[in-house]
């Protein structure tokens, strides 16, 4: 997800540009000169100033390229694949987050937590050996300790815990 | 005093707290311990079960389980040359040096004895810092805060080890979330785009949770597992510390001092301080050639001072809410659930509780002790655990932490959302700590900025005219030119420049 400053950058000027409009829409308190207005038109600026800045490159000299810890001599890691759509895989997390938003209250909590063990724990590559204990046991013991002892309501579902 | 000291020995004395702690204790080795998964990670994902807790034992789990992490984060570093957090990266290289040289036991022990002597060196400068410091802060008008704000938001930028302009743009980002909902001087719905959830604002908690946890998940997808680690059998830990605290004692001296002041900075953490201390030690040491090598110097001063700067990092954040780092700023959130909002007066007021943060801080360092031992033990043990299988619990806890935060969905939605936001900030360069300050700050110095325009009635003079308030105006405003200033320098002398930045 290395993207070119010059993106980033543009980027930062356009959402700085919308606050600062969106903040200089909003009705003002009337009799009062200020009011909540001011701070997102402040910040909005800013932010697009900074996001010129960054186009043009100002400050890079500053970054220092990221300190990768090789591993030891001789025993260097395989390079990953590398293919199109690796990449996606980050947006994974994510994802299965937003899934338990939308299945927890129909599938309940104990169906999606496994689903959502099983798929990232095999992403990282875990054998179904790991994988399908883990997504067995891990979403009880999650339910026991924020379920049972914290009180949080998680929804039950179609498979109800037996506490 | 004496009484308030008991009150606070009362406080703290009780099951819920003592099992807290230790439990908090263990959790914060084990995290740290894991590669990839930082101190600040480990905060952030307790926070929803301090809700549980009473104000007492929810700040206990903090306290404890942000200094265990912070040490235990040696533990890989030494044995796998693969620091367990950001706040070992800066001496990993040479721990592990001294492993391959058969030190591992003087340098793990290195780790624990001076982590415990720095931890311990900041609590007694929060305990010498603050009192004073409220004092004069009860005295502060929104001017002053104003402009302590925007200080303590520039520098979050200057001690970034990033771009500053990329740092700024992060700290701005951060703001503008804060503007959401409608807790705004006007009480109108901002940035809500009519969704009803977005009307209470986005929850700092959640947010954090997201970049620190959910981006780190995000990172391990596209990362390659470390390598498990070597079994081996320790000798004596603790032998040999007692001769290198007597040897290195200024170097300790110096290592808690520069922690204590990079904690007490506003964004600048236990990574920053360890970083500084490190390069400081080779710099003033006698035997500069033997760094890198396996020695020990540096291990001593910069572990000192990573853990000084966990402690000292809650003076601003308990005078004026201004966290001093990550960890900080997620224990601001807690302070506040828990009705211990930060402040001057919280001084007075709540004094016992203080005291009973002080003395959580010292028992959880000297608790650091024994329990680090333990687990630079079982250490190997632990570390056989797979990424496979700690990553889908740590995905599993911040969709259930998020949601028991408000009991609402979109607590977890907040969660993804920024777990995306912080994995595209980092891997371009913006630091993330930057804008997770302005997240936590931004309502405050919103506060403070329109409330002293109100009272300004549209002059700027008044934003300068108290003496305090000017020498803060003048500090936050030559923060805000000093990268200018240095990028101008640079371009003008770039020979030295170049010989300046090659360390």
């Amino acid at each position: 997800m290395r993207l070119p400053d010059s993106v980033t950058g543009s980027f930062l000027v356009v959402l700085g540009a919308a606050a600062a409009y969106g903040g200089y829409i909003l009705p003002p308190v009337p009799g009062q000169p200020v009011g909540p207005n001011v701070f997102p038109l402040v910040i909005g600026t800013g932010l697009a100033l900074c996001g010129l800045a960054i186009v043009f490159g100002i400050g890079h000299s500053f970054e220092e390229e990221e300190e990768l810890i090789p591993l030891e001599d001789g025993q260097a890691a395989s390079p990953p694949p590398q293919g199109k759509l690796y990449g996606l895989r980050a947006l994974l997390p994510p994802a299965l987050l937003l899934f338990y938003v939308v299945a927890a209250d129909r599938l309940g909590f104990i169906i999606t937590a496994a689903i959502m063990v099983y798929v990232t724990s095999t992403a990282l590559g875990a054998k179904w050996k790991l994988a399908l204990p883990l997504a067995a046991l891990s979403p009880f013991a999650i339910h026991l300790i924020f379920g049972k002892l914290l009180r949080v309501p998680l929804p039950a579902g179609l498979l109800p815990t037996p506490w | 005093m004496l009484k308030t000291l008991i009150e606070a020995f009362a406080l703290i004395s009780t099951w819920e707290v003592i099992i807290a702690m230790f439990a908090a204790s263990v959790y914060g080795l084990v995290i740290g311990s894991l590669p990839g998964l930082s101190a600040t990670m480990a905060t952030a994902l307790l926070v929803p079960v301090t809700f549980y807790l009473s104000p007492i034992a929810a700040i206990a789990t903090i306290v404890a389980a942000s200094s265990m992490a912070i040490f235990s984060g040696d533990i890989p570093g030494a044995l796998l040359r693969i620091p367990g957090t950001p706040a070992s990266a800066a001496y990993a290289d040479e721990a592990y040096a001294m492993t391959r040289k058969g030190q591992a036991e003087l340098a793990l022990g290195a780790g624990v004895w001076f982590s415990a002597v720095g931890g311990i060196a900041g609590v007694l400068s929060l305990m010498i810092l603050a009192p004073p410091l409220a004092e004069v802060a009860l005295s502060f008008s929104t001017f002053e805060y104003f402009w302590l704000a925007l200080l303590g938001l520039m520098c979050a930028t200057l001690v970034a080890r990033s771009s500053p302009v990329k740092a700024i743009a992060g700290m701005f980002l951060g703001l503008l979330v804060s503007c959401i909902g409608i807790e705004n001087p006007g009480g109108v719905p901002r940035f809500t785009f009519g969704i009803t959830d977005l009307f209470g604002g986005i929850e700092p908690i959640p947010a954090l949770v997201g970049v620190f946890a959910v981006a780190q998940v995000m990172r391990a997808m596209l990362t390659p597992e470390p390598p498990p680690l070597p079994r081996r059998k320790f000798g004596s830990i603790m032998a040999g510390q007692w001769k290198l605290t007597k040897k290195y004692h200024w170097q300790m001296t110096r290592g808690n001092i520069v922690g204590i002041i990079i904690g007490v900075l506003p964004g600048a953490g236990a990574d920053m301080a360890a970083w500084v201390s490190y390069a400081m030690s080779k710099r003033f040491s006698k035997e500069p050639e033997k760094f890198g090598t396996g020695h020990v110097e540096g291990l001593v001063e910069a572990g000192a001072s990573n853990n000084a700067s966990i402690a000292s990092g809650w003076v601003p954040s308990l005078l004026f809410g201004i966290p001093g780092d990550t960890i900080a700023a997620i224990a601001i959130g807690v302070l506040y659930m828990k009705g211990l909002n930060p402040g001057p007066t919280l001084f007075t007021e709540k004094a016992s509780s203080m005291y009973a943060i002080y003395l959580m801080f010292i028992i959880a360092n000297i608790l650091m002790i024994p329990l680090g031992i333990a687990m630079i033990r079982i250490a190997a043990y632990i570390l056989l655990a797979p990424r496979s299988a700690i990553m889908p619990i740590i995905m599993l806890c911040c969709a259930v932490g998020s949601f028991a935060i408000g009991n609402n969905m979109f607590g977890v939605v907040t969660v993804a959302a920024f777990g995306v936001i912080g994995y595209v900030m980092e891997a371009n360069g913006y630091p993330v700590a930057a804008m997770v300050l302005g997240i936590v700050m931004g309502t405050m110095v919103e506060q403070a900025f329109v409330t002293s325009l109100i009272k300004s009635d549209g002059s700027i003079l008044p934003f300068f005219e108290r003496p305090v308030a000017a020498i803060l105006a003048a500090m936050a405003i030559g923060a805000l030119l000093w990268p200018v200033m240095v990028w101008v320098w640079r371009k003008v002398k770039p020979v030295q420049a170049v010989a300046a930045t090659s360390r």
